[in-house]
């Protein structure tokens, strides 16, 4: 790859202007820390020179650094709308430096919230995996009950799983465990139906080959079934993962005493709309995160396929 | 008692389709001895392939019986190993684990190391030594049954049973693959040959490989004839083809192939 390919990016130009922007004069009463704006901006330019030095694929920079200049150009209008121009209400619209600012300063209750939210989430999620995979694989091989079961689950996960919330408020002793039994249900119902519709789609052929090798029957479900299935097991998670976060940061709103949810919740109420805003940020760059690594593993479990 | 290693007794199979039953094989008689190299040939729709999924193990017969070694045949085996037109490996191992896997079933008792000893052998002899860790999708359609040929025959199963393997290739590499499976099935007289059922509707396949080939005719699939291969071994497709006796041979399995079809064209039936 060239060295115009690698370095010589609009991004660039655009992080530039960003820097040329904060050297207007402020018109904004309140203070907007600059300062912490440019830390932030720089942070993440050093990141992108530094992560296109060494990265290989040309399709991986071009992404990177799309993605820092749609950044640069949403805090440049962001700052020209608040701190440079005073345009927008001061109140509800912090400027850019003041979330980063805020973000800094709070950190490590942000960091706790983070750890609360993800703890609950990933609770519900793999214990529902891990009932719904085997006995979905078990379910779906035994023909005779494979296809009552499919009416029944679509019945389940025709429910949404928010209305549970208030019998599961009754039913357990702690929010944590509601919350952790509503992600299991969102999780549950939909991964078994993606494991029951993968064994039953299971291409005939496979089976064959597997029968004729005389494969044992645990064989036969976790080495043959369950990697020919695995597509649409992945399918279930995917939902059960995105309606989690959903139904998590809802129900933390509702009575948590931790959580993203609840740090939203809890600061929007005393009309603090800069860490409200810095909570939404995060739990948008949590759930990416989240999303990515779950891409990763499910791309490096079915790279087999073409 | 029977000295052949497979025999096939009045084998009749139905099959339902649309709640319509109709007669795919009707009594259907051969043995192949041990160490024999059969093919079975015939048109489109003539069962051929219904016969071999009965040997497999994956068919129940309506009637009639099949025997190995004297012993009534039940469901699948270990002594029999499969090679299938398609998907004969998992898609989700690689070329090596493939193969260690078929050898995890028929070879008990290895270790671990043991297996992969012999997976990097036979992927040797099928000449795709540098492609184990790949998996069959970044391979050809011909290296997959290059694949297929090296689990089934490092399984060392008495009995190989192949299902049209070589019908998806393109002619080129169909040639090198059927000569590749002559010279590993022949080997070089050391060890005892094993027994293999083949099926195909390639005359010239058929030729090449086999000691017997029989002859099927449709609807329903009958035996027309059980015809000996006239050649010597070793065998090599240089030698035989283009020889007298061979256009001889060739013709008369071709008018063999062809005797249905000409009757029907004589007869009241009308031929789809």
């Amino acid at each position: 790859m060239t060295f115009k390919k690698r370095y010589l990016r609009i991004t660039h130009l655009l992080f530039i202007v960003l820097l040329l922007i904060q050297l207007l004069p402020d018109k904004s009463t309140k203070e907007v820390f600059t300062g912490s704006l440019i830390a932030f901006a720089v942070g993440v330019e050093v990141l992108v020179l530094a992560v296109s030095s060494f990265i290989k694929k040309e399709e991986g920079i071009k992404l990177l650094v799309d993605i820092a200049g749609f950044i640069f150009v949403l805090l440049g209008v962001w700052s020209l709308a608040t701190a440079k121009f005073n345009i927008l209400n001061d109140l509800l619209f912090p400027a850019p430096g003041k979330v980063v600012h805020q973000f800094v300063e709070d950190k490590e209750q942000i960091f706790i919230n983070i750890e609360s939210s993800l703890g609950t989430t990933i609770k519900g999620f793999l214990i529902a995996v891990v009932l719904a995979v085997p006995l979905g694989l078990f379910i779906g091989w035994s023909a005779r009950i494979g296809s009552a079961a499919t009416y029944i689950t679509k019945f389940f996960s025709s429910i949404p799983p928010r209305v549970y919330i208030p019998y599961g408020i009754a039913l357990l002793p702690t929010f944590k465990s509601v919350s952790v039994f509503v992600i299991f249900l969102a999780t549950f119902w939909p991964v078994f139906a993606g494991t029951m519709s993968g064994v039953l789609g299971v291409d005939k052929k496979i089976i064959d080959s597997a029968k004729v090798l005389n494969v044992s029957k645990p064989e036969m479900l976790f080495r043959v079934i369950l990697p020919a299935s695995l597509q649409q097991i992945f399918l279930g998670c995917n939902q059960g993962l995105s309606v989690s976060f959903i139904l998590l940061t809802s129900a933390e709103m509702i009575g948590a005493r931790d959580g993203m949810g609840y740090y939203v919740k809890y600061y929007s109420d005393f009309g603090d709309y800069t860490r409200t805003i810095t909570g939404l940020l995060v739990i948008g760059f949590v759930v990416i995160a989240v999303t990515f690594l779950f891409n990763k593993l499910q791309s490096h479990l079915l790279r087999w396929k073409r | 008692m029977t000295t052949n290693k497979i025999e096939i007794k009045d084998l009749t199979v139905n099959y339902v389709d649309n709640k319509r039953s109709f007669n795919a094989l009707h009594d259907v008689s051969f043995g192949v001895g041990r160490g024999e190299f059969v093919s079975v040939i015939g048109a489109s729709g003539c069962g051929k392939s219904t016969l071999l999924s009965v040997l497999e193990g994956l068919y129940a017969p309506a009637g009639g019986s099949v025997q190995i070694d004297g012993k009534e045949l039940h469901g699948t085996g270990s002594e029999r190993g499969v090679v299938f037109q398609h998907y004969s490996l998992f898609p989700w191992m690689t070329t090596k684990k493939n193969i260690e896997f078929g050898i995890k079933q028929t070879r008990h008792g290895l270790k671990r190391s043991e297996r992969a000893k012999i997976a990097d052998e036979f992927l040797t002899k099928v000449g795709l030594a540098d492609s184990g860790s790949k998996y069959p999708s970044q391979l050809s359609g011909g290296m997959q049954q290059r694949a297929a040929i090296a689990r089934a025959l490092a399984m060392d199963t008495e009995i190989l049973l192949m299902d049209e393997p070589f019908s998806a290739i393109d002619p080129k590499n169909r040639v090198i693959l059927q000569e590749l499976l002559l010279s590993l099935w022949e080997g070089d007289g050391s060890e005892e040959r094993k027994t293999v059922v083949f099926v195909t509707h390639d005359i010239d396949e058929a030729i090449l490989l086999s000691d017997k080939i029989v002859v099927l005719t449709a609807h329903p699939g009958t035996v027309n004839e059980v015809v000996n291969v006239p050649f010597e071994r070793p065998r090599s497709r240089a030698d035989l083809v283009g020889t007298e006796e061979y256009g001889r041979f060739r013709n008369k399995l071709l008018s063999l192939l062809n005797t249905d079809i000409a009757e029907r064209i004589g007869g009241d039936e009308v031929v789809l």
